[in-house]
């Protein structure tokens, strides 16, 4: 199959679910209370888009997004590194943090929402929490990646310690780091939606919970709309960034 | 005095063999006082000759070349390389080519054979000229800017040994380069080992647990102990050079092997 063909296919199939979620829903063969035709959810995503209540939050929603994943990063990161580089702290943390790893990290929002309150602060602290784990647990493993023999050849050929960490550590931790950036940006992004569907005064997972509470489909699927459209987002800017950076792959 | 001493050790120097060890011994550390790896290692090897190194599996052969490349360090006793000790690595001194080609597969073939110049800041042209000079030596002229995953083992290990010679080392201190080769491209590495030596006219001390290429390739043969490795024979191999595959089949050569392996299997 040609490049062209694989297209003309994924299109093709795309054309089919939408053509089925219009007509199916018009036909009577689904409840369109339940599943509104396309075109009506399309209509009512126009009317929402421009209003500022939803503008606000998508805007907040993407804001707690990003700063928890700026914050979870090089924490996680860091806290990985160091558990994997030390003897000492490996064997004293790793552990403990699979364990806690294991555990549904849902349990602890209602502490974050004791603690901060509800509001931007609790969601970002309990996305960053959790996503933090995410990061962590591949930072380790991306550090156990390095061969040794990688790091025995750069010194043989008198290799400084900062040089070392640039042109062995950090070319070969790359792919497993952009990997996990990538899948800590889903984890992030899910831990957010919880947490404003959960207790919150605003966001999309917030305006959504809501409209489903209240059963206004239309309002519903406009909201899941919305909603994909920044999680692909998030995701593809990532994406392009991990494959900017990794020419190579064996 | 002063003056003439000064003389004296410059010109001990000059000539000083490229590789001496003197009453070498390594124990690893461990509970009960350690485990004694190497005892009283003494050998000495002339600039330009080819000395490979045989011994069992855990004799300490490769412990002993990270030793002399000054990657590691020994419990007791000194090695000189060219009448100094190298306690630390020395490229300009000492090229070393281990058993995995170890090529950092993010970088096409140029870029590792450039590697241990770029570390220490040798500008770009330089190094250009330099990496590709050694790639035609090594018989990969068209490969430079594939990947290691684009090459085959064979491949991997002639670029390896060019990254080893970049920096025009006067010695080279090889650890089973070819062990994980297949029987084939281990004879014609082997070969092209010889020739690229001939070249360049570099000290090779060539470790490997393989009798025939021991034989093969070696103008004197170091024949170790299983653990703790000791020194049990020095042979000089009598086979004319340039050496061709046939000498494999002649009675010399299956002597020097047999040699070989009846010391191994009585020290065993």
């Amino acid at each position: 199959m040609t490049r062209l063909q694989i297209i003309l296919v994924r299109l093709a199939l795309l054309a089919l679910v939408l053509a089925a979620w219009e007509m199916l829903p018009r036909l009577g063969a689904v409840n369109p209370l339940l599943l509104p035709p396309l075109s009506q959810v399309l209509e009512m995503l126009g009317q929402l888009l421009v209003r500022p209540t939803v503008q606000e939050a998508v805007a907040i929603t993407a804001a707690e997004v990003i700063v928890a994943f700026v914050v979870a990063v090089p924490l996680g990161a860091a806290a990985g590194i160091a558990i994997a580089e030390s003897e000492y702290l490996g064997e004293v943390f790793k552990p403990m943090l699979f364990y806690v790893f294991s555990v549904p990290k849902s349990i602890f929002l209602p502490m974050f929402i004791l603690v901060f309150g509800i509001g931007f602060q609790q969601k970002v602290a309990y996305a960053a929490f959790t996503t933090s784990f995410v990061v962590l647990m591949s930072a380790t493993a991306a550090v156990e990646s390095v061969r040794a023999d990688h790091i025995m050849v750069a010194r043989s050929y008198g290799a400084t310690s900062a040089q070392i960490l640039l042109r062995v550590y950090v070319p070969s931790m790359l792919p497993i780091l952009l990997e996990t950036l990538r899948i800590s940006m889903i984890f992030n992004f899910t831990r957010v939606m919880i947490a404003e569907m959960y207790a919150s005064r605003t966001g999309i997972g917030h305006l959504i919970a809501n409209w489903g509470e209240n059963f206004q489909m239309p309002q519903l699927f406009a909201g899941v709309i919305v909603l994909a459209a920044v999680a692909i987002l998030f995701n593809e800017s990532v994406r392009a960034l991990e494959a900017r950076c990794s020419t190579w792959r064996t | 005095m002063q003056h003439v001493a000064n003389l004296k050790d410059a010109r001990s120097r000059a000539d000083a063999p490229a590789i001496e060890v003197e009453r070498l011994s390594h124990v690893y550390a461990g509970p009960d006082g350690g485990v004694p790896a190497l005892t009283d290692i003494s050998m000495s090897v002339n600039a330009g000759r080819f000395v490979v190194i045989v011994g069992p599996s855990g004799c300490g052969k490769t412990s002993l070349l990270m030793m002399m490349a000054g990657l590691r360090r020994q419990t007791e006793g000194a090695i000189l390389c060219h009448g100094r000790p190298i306690p630390d690595p020395d490229p300009e001194r000492v090229g070393v080519i281990f058993q995995e080609a170890s090529l950092f597969p993010w970088l096409t073939t140029l870029n590792n054979i450039e590697f241990p110049l770029s570390l220490r800041g040798t500008p770009r042209e330089e190094r250009r000229r330099r990496s590709e000079a050694m790639l035609t030596l090594v018989g990969l002229v068209g490969f430079g800017e594939r990947y290691p995953h684009e090459l085959s083992g064979g491949m991997k290990q002639r670029v390896s040994i060019a990254r080893g010679l970049v920096q025009d080392p006067p010695v080279l201190l090889m650890d089973e380069p070819f062990a994980a080769l297949d029987e084939q491209t281990r004879m014609t590495m082997g070969h092209e080992l010889l020739r690229i030596w001939s070249t360049t006219k570099k000290t090779v001390v060539f470790v490997t647990h393989s009798l025939t290429e021991a034989v093969y390739l070696a103008d004197e043969v170091l024949v170790m102990s299983a653990r703790p490795g000791r020194i049990i024979d020095h042979i000089e191999v009598t086979l004319p050079r340039p050496r061709t595959y046939e000498m494999m089949a002649t009675d010399v050569f299956g002597r020097l092997r047999d040699r070989i392996w009846q010391q191994i299997r009585r020290s065993a």
